[in-house]
């Protein structure tokens, strides 16, 4: 992997896991002109799940923060495929839904979903930032922590 | 085959297209993409599976109340496009709500009864990306709410 995106993420001492298999009868992602819509992908490496439970009440925010990040790079790992192996093609992330396992009371899930969008920016520059939606979810697949769906824009 | 003759080979009864219960629109078309607002569990005027899974429904019967979501989904993409699925390139994507209890964690499998359907209908361009997520609680107090976006031509 080459490019500007692949060293600002090797920069920031971080690096892409494995494009995540769809759990269900469904695909990764769908390319139409220039928008790539990719499916919802959550905190996991490969098979393993690495953040599960409600932010909040199981996990700290600081791990809901992580298990955001995480996420963001498994939207990039389907991202890396869609690209053909280059990330540099991709113009900008246009639209994230952020998703936080959580419990009601529970009032921050806008900055754990900074943990997408804090790597997003890193990567791709601020004037790049996507239009997002954040929501509390009572519950997620498998008892994820953080699920994001997304489309990019690409070049 | 084309969608429309596939749709009938497989005996497959669309309900009527909904009117939208609020002040939106079912569908929009923007360029080639056509995007399909949420469909809830009913059928020409009758609201089907009420409930929660994880507190008295199961997942088989979640899964045949998103496939009755993606049946309203295709019926609405019908009518969007003037009678006939034929325009349709690709189902995009699909994004499930699943009225659950908190402990709920089988969201994936309920909403296959909408992604299943719409590959039995369109073949390999029924094949899309997607995302299921639990909801507290869903409109009428439905059990599965789907939304769409398709390509067309």
């Amino acid at each position: 992997m080459n490019g500007m995106v692949a060293a600002r993420l090797h920069a920031s001492g971080l690096s892409l896991p494995p494009a995540p298999p769809p759990v269900a009868t469904y695909v990764g992602f769908v390319t139409v002109g220039k928008l790539v819509h990719v499916a919802g992908v959550g905190p996991t490496w490969g098979p393993e799940i690495r953040h599960r439970g409600k932010v909040g009440r199981d996990l700290s925010f600081e791990q809901g923060y992580a298990a955001a990040q995480l996420t963001a790079l498994n939207l990039l790992a389907h991202m890396e495929v869609a690209c053909g192996g280059d990330l540099d093609r991709i113009a900008c992330c246009v639209k994230l839904l952020c998703l936080v396992n959580t419990v009601p009371d529970f009032t921050d899930t806008q900055k754990v979903a900074n943990g997408a969008t804090d790597l997003l920016t890193d990567l791709f520059g601020s004037e790049n930032r996507p239009a997002r939606s954040t929501t509390a979810a009572p519950s997620l697949p498998f008892d994820i922590a953080f699920e994001a769906d997304a489309v990019f824009l690409l070049h | 085959m084309s969608h429309d003759a596939r749709l009938a080979a497989l005996k497959i009864e669309l309900p009527n297209p909904a009117a939208p219960a609020a002040n939106y629109v079912p569908t929009v078309i923007a360029g080639n993409l056509l995007f399909v607002a949420g469909q809830i569990t009913i059928f020409n005027g009758e609201v089907r599976y009420l409930g929660k899974l994880g507190a008295g429904l199961d997942v088989e019967t979640g899964k045949q109340a998103a496939r009755l979501c993606g049946l309203n989904i295709i019926s609405q993409a019908r009518a969007a496009l003037g009678g006939s699925l034929d325009r349709i390139k690709r189902c995009v994507k699909l994004g499930g709500f699943v009225n659950c209890t908190p402990d709920f964690i089988d969201h994936p499998q309920v909403v296959n009864g909408a992604s299943d359907l719409m590959v039995e209908v369109f073949g390999d361009a029924g094949k899309h990306a997607r995302f299921a997520v639990g909801a507290v609680s869903l409109p009428r107090g439905v059990a599965v709410e789907v939304d769409a976006i398709f390509e067309i031509a």
